[in-house]
């Protein structure tokens, strides 16, 4: 179940998000599906898979600004590692940092279901 | 402006351009409760939605990364565009780079990515749309509309702060005037009196070019300058004046000024200009200079000025006012005869006593309250007119002064048939004094009231005749009946050996032409003689009499 606890238990810092939503769980809950079922998760993924990296650089910075402002640390960090190394074009193993990103997301996606 | 921004009930309203759903949501919620909050998802949907809203947005938020059309796009085309380049645009970025490029195109502020605390976001878009409304209201107040000249509050602001970045330069204070603009404005109408207040700004700003000067329009044709100090301003005005010259009316517009040079008084800058302006005023209507210096005895004069200006309604009231009369002798037989009068304005304030007419008519000529007092003269006596008809049985007609400014008061001839119908007297027994100055200033004009009143009956007496530029001329189209030669003549003909002679050029004219000659100032017996053997008809002057009270005068009938 999508509870401030079990988010806080995945590594969210809650308290920061919520305070964005001016105190209103009821928002904030609202909002964190949403963010979890932003299509930038598979944009980046097939922009990796086809080596487009500017392609693969917007999804990712999509990304990493709605989860920044929500607060979801695990999915911030992992998209902002991914941003930084997309934006100067580094020579990474996007395909398997996006897995990883994926599979960070999949767990926070579980809690709603 | 606090008050008025709090109370106001105003919800202003915010655009969010924002791809991201879930960002936009969040500045929504944050905002729409003290705004009236719009979404776009990319830049082209908030231009075509900026384009097309009544109310332009008191304040864009704007994401650069988007799709379609990016941030910077939308920015840089707003800034480029008269119409919206004045709305704030807050930039939403996380980058550091992004916030370069985001102030060079123009954008106002940023709020970071993550999002700041709502209260940080609440603050910065507040502070912003109340910055950028303050710097409307400067813009639209700042300037005189007509001219592009500052407004005056905002250049006595200006000059302060010049004075505090740079207060090793001492600065004057310069007031510009024109003599007599009203009538410009009277007779060629405002739309004129624009263009020539129009072009003089323009001259102004390329004349004071340097010297870090800046320029005001105080108000009607009043200019004021403040710059660095110099010892001499007469090439300035010079070059202003050569100008005008040749600005492209009929009219002589001639420019003067008034210079406070601040050197080490340390007064605010309102005062430093009102007492340039006193210094301008004070040479009003003087042809002999153009610029004017500020000082003590100026101040004494303005105040002693203004005193007189506040109490002229209140002494009209209480009678004050009061009427003389000088003799006016006809020296043409044996024994000189009383002809007529010239009706002269005294005034016995209760408390400064007897006030030189020097001292006030110029005053009230520059204000225009000396209609008032015309008017005044002519119904008292219009008054004594029919009052020594009636109880003298006797008819002695009386000049009366007619200022150049009732020559443009449309209601001007039905004001003196009026006087004459309450009294029941004709045109003969007025007598219509007009200065010779009015017709070089406005010889149309005057021509036009001078042939209506001579077709009602009036007569027209030419008064300080041969003081103008254009005596001569003037008698050849203007129809008049009486030449009064200019006083400064017979002063100096007994002793000057040219103004006799003029004075007898003058006698031989108007008698070529059939017009009487009344000469004015006549003190003693070798001037009377004098005019007598000339062929001059009339004489008035202390020879005679001085101006007297009715009642003296009354005795010499």
């Amino acid at each position: 179940m999508l509870t401030i606890d079990n988010l806080n238990e995945l590594g969210a810092n809650t308290g920061e998000g919520l305070k964005r939503c001016m105190g209103r769980e009821d928002m904030y809950l609202k909002l964190v599906p949403r963010a979890l079922n932003d299509t930038n998760f598979e944009k980046l993924k097939e922009a990796v898979g086809e080596g487009d990296l500017t392609a693969a650089f917007e999804a990712a910075h999509a990304l990493k600004g709605v989860s920044g402002n929500l607060s979801l640390t695990p999915i911030f960090d992992k998209s902002e590692e991914i941003t930084e190394l997309l934006r100067i074009k580094s020579d990474a193993d996007y395909a398997v940092l996006v897995e990883e990103l994926i599979g960070i997301r999949d767990r926070f996606r579980a809690l709603c279901e | 402006m606090e008050n008025f921004r709090k109370h106001s009930g105003l919800k202003r309203s915010i655009l969010i351009v924002e791809d991201e759903a879930v960002n936009r949501d969040i500045l929504g919620f944050i905002l729409e409760d003290s705004y009236d909050v719009s979404y776009a998802e990319n830049g082209q949907i908030a231009l075509d939605m900026i384009r097309a809203s009544e109310q332009p947005y008191s304040l864009i938020l704007l994401d650069l990364m988007m799709p379609v059309m990016d941030g910077y796009t939308l920015l840089s085309t707003l800034k480029e565009d008269d119409k919206y380049k004045y709305i704030p645009v807050i930039v939403l970025t996380a980058e550091k780079n992004a916030e370069v490029k985001s102030i060079k195109l123009g954008a106002a502020d940023f709020i970071k990515k993550p999002y700041d605390m709502p209260e940080v976001i609440m603050a910065r878009c507040e502070r912003i749309i109340e910055l950028y409304e303050d710097q409307k209201i400067i813009r639209s107040t700042e300037r005189d509309e007509l001219t592009g000249l500052y407004s005056r509050n905002f250049f006595y602001e200006y000059v302060k702060q010049i004075e505090e970045l740079d207060s090793n330069n001492k600065r004057d204070a310069l007031v510009l005037n024109v003599d007599h603009f009203r009538l410009v404005n009277e007779i060629y109408g405002h739309e004129e009196g624009d263009r020539v207040l129009r072009f003089i700004a323009d001259s102004l700003k390329d004349i004071f070019a340097e010297d870090a000067s800046i320029i005001c329009r105080s108000d009607a044709d009043n200019f004021y300058i403040s710059c660095i100090h110099r010892d001499d301003y007469r090439d300035h005005l010079e070059r202003i004046q050569d100008k005008l010259d040749k600005i492209d009316i009929s009219h002589k517009i001639r420019i003067r000024a008034g210079v406070n040079i601040n050197l080490e008084e340390i007064v605010s800058v309102a005062t430093r200009f009102d007492r340039a302006k006193a210094a301008c005023d004070r040479i009003r209507g003087d042809f002999t200079r153009n610029i004017a210096y500020y000082s003590k005895d100026i101040l004494k004069q303005v105040i002693f000025h203004e005193r007189l200006i506040n109490e002229m309604g209140k002494g009209m009231e209480d009678g004050d006012f009061v009427v003389y009369f000088q003799p006016k002798y006809l020296i043409k037989g044996d024994e000189p005869k009383l002809t007529s009068a010239e009706a002269l304005i005294r005034w016995k304030h209760p408390e400064l006593g007897m006030i030189n007419p020097g001292e006030f008519i110029p005053l009230f000529e520059n204000n225009g309250l000396i209609q008032k007092l015309d008017n005044y003269v002519w119904s008292k006596a219009a008054a004594k007119i029919r009052d020594w008809k009636d109880r003298l049985g006797v008819s002695v007609p009386v000049s009366v002064n007619v200022s150049r400014i009732d020559i443009y008061d449309s209601a001007f001839e039905d004001k003196l048939m009026n006087i004459l119908k309450e009294n029941d007297i004709t045109p003969e027994d007025l007598l219509i004094e007009i200065t010779e100055s009015a017709y070089s200033e406005n010889a149309g004009g005057l021509l036009k009231v001078v042939n209506s009143l001579r077709n009602k009956g009036f007569r027209i007496e030419m008064d300080d005749f041969g003081s103008g530029y254009s005596s001569l001329n003037m008698l050849t189209v203007m129809p008049i009946d009486i030449i009064k030669m200019d006083i400064g003549f017979i002063r100096n003909m007994t002793k000057d050996e040219k103004s006799k002679r003029l004075v007898e050029l003058i006698i031989n004219i108007a008698q070529f032409l059939k017009l009487r000659v009344v000469a004015e100032g006549v003190e003693d017996k070798d001037q009377l003689e004098m005019l007598k053997g000339m062929g001059c008809d009339i004489v008035q002057g202390f020879y005679f009499s001085k101006p007297l009270p009715a009642e003296e005068f009354e005795a010499l009938f």
